[in-house]
Formats: structure tokens, sequence, C-alpha cells
């Protein structure tokens, strides 16, 4: 009940012209960011950071956890449209959902279903976070040095294991992370460290440059290639009315809805799993149950299903951010570098200490549904005219925003230097096969992970002990070893036989 | 037709830089930042050893790893774009940032996509309402004027 009157203040604190404006802003461009394929989530709200340096800390969390949110919705258009997923978690909608627009000629009612069935599951992830954040806060209040050392190593490997196609290329770039970070300033002594004589590398490596860099201009690169592809929309036209669905058609989505926002939901709060795992577990789930028409030829329960999942994972996610402040995503690890980039910690006292902060980004969670809906079923008869926007033309406009991001941060061409860098590595690393996602997770979490485990070593004078001692800092340790040796112990069962390899 | 493979590629190179980083990470950790105080405990270069070890170990198995992956095809058409950027950083220094950005979006569109001039100037007129309205007017960021305006100014 507590929750509750703290989300109504929430709604209070959310209802200004600036948030309401700003809410509408983020979701606007998360469906547009979300239905260009290629783009993506992280590389959407890493280009849009600078753009919010204006804004107190509520108002600009709230715009880029809208535009985060909408993304989910806009990444199904071009899966429905044109067969290819806008973002990763779309994947799994186009099974069913482009079979239903071209094989059963129900496009608009595809999109629909897409719609309505993100709105549900995103509700049901948002209640949860309600009454789940600040739960979790409280746990996270009882996490001395040596469990939160523990929980942020769970954290960073789990996503460099399942991120990526090869976990210790994930390793390597976690790593690689977390030194990046540790350039510049000492935090605790204040000494100054691995700045080879350079007076910029004395701040350190900047960080909203530096993930531009790794995600936006990489990405950038990486549409060269993709520039002369055409794209084959499966419809000319589309209208609000042709897009109604039938009392049928919405039982037919509510159950599959319900059921994959609550699986999407807690998926959603482990730390690596993120949407794309909800989707897929979504659909997987819902091939166990039964379905009017055969999965994977245009029923509507597949698109349901992977839809509300993702957008259930999407909501959940705020929860291990905003109580313990851990990053479930890259997205998330951006968002988390944003709040603290504004002098925010996430973390258990977050919501003791800034209830404003946290409760009013909840109930724009809420808001941000609302209107994303809306927004998401009102452009139906424009996406045919935003899908055909070539991608030769978005090159330039995605460059000039890098570039220009990148100076505002610092006012300085140093940062639009480490963007630079950092977007040719990234293009390189992603090519070769390493994902760049654990290195901006890494780079965030760095600083807390220093800090804590230092505190750790001190407190237990240099003994690994600590880490073993009390059952909470033990369970994690448990879970680390087993993610650490799983893909070892995957391997031997592999040649022992009792597992079956990949395919060539 | 198979693939010529090249005794050392990216796939091998990028572990190996791994490998030289954490080295360098560990020797200044050491010998410079100082590891371990008996009084004071952890010192600056303690975080940064711990996790080089680990990325030396990371390293060395993707570098072993990486001798059964497949050599990697690098379109020579996608470092035109990191090109043009370099250009643009140099022409910075000389004509300021906003024009160097300015060619650089004319020239992409109509020398290099081969755009219509009506293509052109809209997409021109989109990134220059994003750049002024949001980042001069909106953000108020003091854009790099180059050289030969600061010298005019002077």
């Amino acid at each position: 009940m507590e929750n509750l009157l703290h989300l109504f203040e929430g709604f209070s604190i959310l209802f200004t012209f600036q948030n309401i404006i700003v809410t509408m802003f983020g979701a606007v461009l998360g469906l547009l960011v979300g239905a260009m394929p290629g783009i993506g989530s992280l590389a959407g709200v890493a280009l849009l950071l600078p753009l919010t340096f204006k804004f107190n800390p509520t108002t600009a969390i709230i715009m880029l956890g809208a535009l985060y949110y909408a993304n989910m919705y806009g990444g199904a258009f071009s899966s429905i449209l044109i067969g290819i997923p806008g973002d990763g978690p779309a994947v799994m909608t186009m099974m069913d959902g482009y079979p239903m627009a071209t094989q059963r000629n129900r496009p608009g009612q595809a999109l629909l279903t897409s719609n309505l069935s993100s709105f549900i599951g995103g509700f049901i992830g948002m209640v949860i976070l309600t009454f789940m954040g600040p739960l979790l806060a409280d746990i996270g209040l009882k996490f001395g040095p040596a469990e939160m050392t523990a929980l942020l190593l769970v954290a960073m490997t789990s996503i460099g294991w399942l991120v990526g196609e090869n976990p210790t290329k994930g390793v390597l770039l976690t790593m690689f992370g977390i030194l990046l970070a540790s350039m510049g300033m000492d935090t605790l002594s204040g000494y100054p460290r691995y700045d080879f004589g350079n007076i910029y590398l004395l701040g350190g490596i900047p960080f909203v440059p530096f993930v531009i860099g790794m995600v936006g201009f990489s990405q950038v690169m990486r549409l060269m290639s993709e520039r002369h592809k055409e794209t084959k929309i499966s419809v000319d036209k589309l209208s609000i009315k042709d897009s109604m669905i039938t009392l049928h058609d919405f039982k037919r989505l509510f159950f599959p809805a319900i059921r994959s926002g609550f699986l999407g939901t807690f998926v959603g709060v482990l730390p690596g799993a993120g949407a794309t795992t909800a989707a897929f577990m979504g659909y997987a789930v819902q091939k166990s149950f039964k379905s009017e028409e055969p999965m994977g030829s245009g029923a509507i329960e597949g698109i349901a299903a992977c839809e509300a999942a993702n957008n259930g994972a999407a909501a959940g996610a705020f929860a291990p951010l905003l109580a313990l402040g851990i990053p479930g995503s890259g997205t998330g690890a951006v968002l988390l570098g944003g709040l603290m980039m504004w002098g925010l910690n996430p973390g258990p006292l977050l919501f003791t200490n800034s209830p404003e902060f946290a409760w009013g980004l909840i109930a724009s969670l809420f808001l941000a549904n609302v209107i994303t809906l809306m927004i998401a079923w009102g452009v139906i008869p424009f996406l045919v005219k935003i899908l055909s926007v070539p991608t030769r033309l978005m090159i330039p406009v995605i460059t000039v925003i890098c570039i220009v991001g990148s100076y505002s941060t610092s006012n300085s061409m140093y940062g639009v230097l480490i963007m630079f860098i950092s977007g040719v590595l990234g293009y390189i690393l992603n090519r070769t096969g390493y994902s760049t996602a654990p290195a901006v997770l890494s780079f965030v979490l760095a600083p807390l992970l220093e800090s804590n485990m230092r505190k750790a070593f001190i407190i237990s004078q240099g003994s690994l002990g600590i880490f073993f001692e009390k059952p909470i800092s033990l369970v994690f340790m448990l879970i680390l070893l087993v993610i650490l040796l799983f893909p070892a112990g995957r391997l031997v069962l592999t040649k022992l036989g009792v597992l079956k390899g990949k395919k060539n | 037709m198979e693939k010529r493979r090249h005794p050392i590629s990216v796939m091998q190179i990028i572990p190996i830089v791994g490998i030289l980083i954490s080295i360098t990470f560990i020797y200044l950790g050491f010998a410079k930042y100082g590891f371990w105080d008996e009084f004071k405990g952890p010192r600056p270069g303690f975080f940064p050893v711990v996790i080089s070890s680990f990325m030396l170990i990371a390293s060395s198995l993707a570098l072993v790893f990486s001798f059964k992956e497949e050599p990697i095809d690098w379109p020579l058409e996608n470092w035109l774009l990191p090109l043009s950027v370099l250009a643009v950083l140099i022409a910075t220094f000389i004509i300021g940032l906003l024009p160097s950005l300015a060619i650089f979006v004319l020239l992409w569109l109509r020398v290099f996509e081969k755009c219509t001039w009506k293509t052109t100037l809209t997409v021109f007129a989109i990134i220059a309402v994003i750049v002024v309205g949001a980042f001069v007017l909106w953000l108020g960021v003091p854009f790099p004027k180059g050289f030969i305006i600061n010298m005019i100014n002077n």
C-alpha cells in the first residue's frame, strides 16, 4: 500500500508540462529508432544522452526511459512489415508477425496485436517493478562491500558470457572496459594512474563520447555495408481502420500476453538476460500452449507472447538498476552512466535519498506505456513512409549527431577523438565477434566494483575468505563459479557425448 | 574457392593487443602505482593488476581459440566513413566544426551517394535543424570556429 502512495507521489512529480512533453518526445524517438533496422535502443539512448544535459535528472531519465521503453514497441514494426527485426528482441516477433502480414494479409492487425501485447506485458512489468523495486532496495541495504563485490562480479561476468558468440571474448572485453575506466585518477586515493603523462587522460576516458563511439559510430560503420539493400515493404498502404482487431483476436492475444508479461519481467530482472532472452523464452513457452493457428504461420499468440515478454523485461530491468545500481543490459548501463553523470547514485539508498526521482521514473514508465500505445497506434498509417527511409540517408545524419554529441559533452575536440577511436575499435571488435555491450557495462560499473573490492580487502586485511564467510556473498560467489565453469563443463559434456555439439 | 589464410589476421591481433595491454597494466601497477601496503591495504595499482591478470588469461585463451576462426572480409567501402570523420577533425582546426560538417554532409550525399539536389538539401536541412536547434540554440554549445575565423576576429 505504501508503495502505491509513493507511486501516486511519483505521478504528481511527473505531471508537469516539461515532463509530459519529454515523455512524448522520447516515445516518438524510441518508436522511430526501434522501427529503423540496424540502430537499436543502445545506440539510440547513447546518441540522445547529450541532449539531456540541460534537463534536471528526473526529466532527463524520464525521456531516456520513455525512449528505451518505446524502442521495444518500434522494433516489431520492421519485423512485421519487412521481415527484418528492428532490434534483438524483435527477432522472435518476425516468426509470426511477418507471416501474418504477408501470408494472412493482415499487416494492420499484426501491428495492433504487437502494440496491445507490448502494452499488457509492459504494464505487468511496471506493477511488479512498483512492488519489487523497494523490496530489492531493502535487501540491498543489507549488502556490505563483500556482497556488493560478489554481486557486481556476477552481473559483469554474466553479461560477458551471455552476449556475443564466445564467452572468452565477452570476458576479455569486460576486463578491457574495467581497465579503461581505471585510467585517470584513482578515486579512493586521488593518485593519478595510467595517464601516460597525458593531461587529457588524467581526467580519464569520458563516458558519453566513449559510449557514443562504441555503440553509435561503430553501428553507422556497419550500416555502410547495408546501405544499398532495398527495403521491400509487404504492403502499400496502412490505415487505423484496417488495423482494428476483433474481440476474438483480443481474447487470443490476452492470455499469452499476460503469461509472457510475468515471465518477461522476471527474466528482465536477471543481469545479462534482457529483453531478447525474454522474447525467446516467451515464444518458447507459448509453443507448449495451444494456439488457434500453428506457431510460425502468422499466429496472434506468437506475436503476443514475444512482444509482451520483451516489454515486461524492459520494465523489469529497471528494478535491479534502480534498487541495486546493477544494469541488466548495455542499454541499462548507458542509463546508469547517465544517472551517475547527473550526480545520482542508483543503489539501495536511492529510494530513501531521492524518492522523487525513483518514483517519478517509475510513474513515467506507466505514462510512457499509455503514450507509446497511442502513438504506436496513430503512427500505423505513416509506417510505410517511415520504413522507406533509405539507410544511406541515415548514415550522414547519425554521423553528424555522433560528432556534435561527443563535442558537446566536454566542449572539446578530445571528446570527438575518443568517440572516433572507440567507434573504429567497436567496429573492428563487432566484426570479429566481440560484442561491445560487456565493455560498456563494465566501464560504467568499474568504479563501484573497485571501491567495494578494495573496502572488502581492507576489512579482511587481504584475505579472500570475506567473500565466502557471509551467506549472501557465498551464494553470489557460487553463482559466479557456475557461470565461469559452465562453458568448460559444456565442453567436457559435449566431448563425452552427453550433449550435442554445435553444427557447422 | 578457398580463402587464403594469412599467418596472422585481426582475429589474432586483438588477443595479442589484449595480452600487451594486460602486461603493461600489470607492470605499471606493481612498479609505479603499488599493489599492497602492509598498513594501508590495497594501493592504486591493486585493482588494475587483479583485472589485468584476468584479462591476460582471457586474451591468451582467445588467442588459442582464434586459430580455429575463419578470417573476415573487411569491405574497403566501410572505411570511407572514418576517413571522412578524420578529414572533418582536421578541417575543424582550419574552418571550424560546423562548416566542416556542412561540407561533409553535402559532399557525402551529392558526390558519394549521388543523391539528387532535392534529397541532398532536404537531408541537409534536417541535420541543420537538429544541430542548430538542439545543440547551438538549446544547449548553447560553443563549437570551435577554426583558426581562420579566430585570426579574422583577432
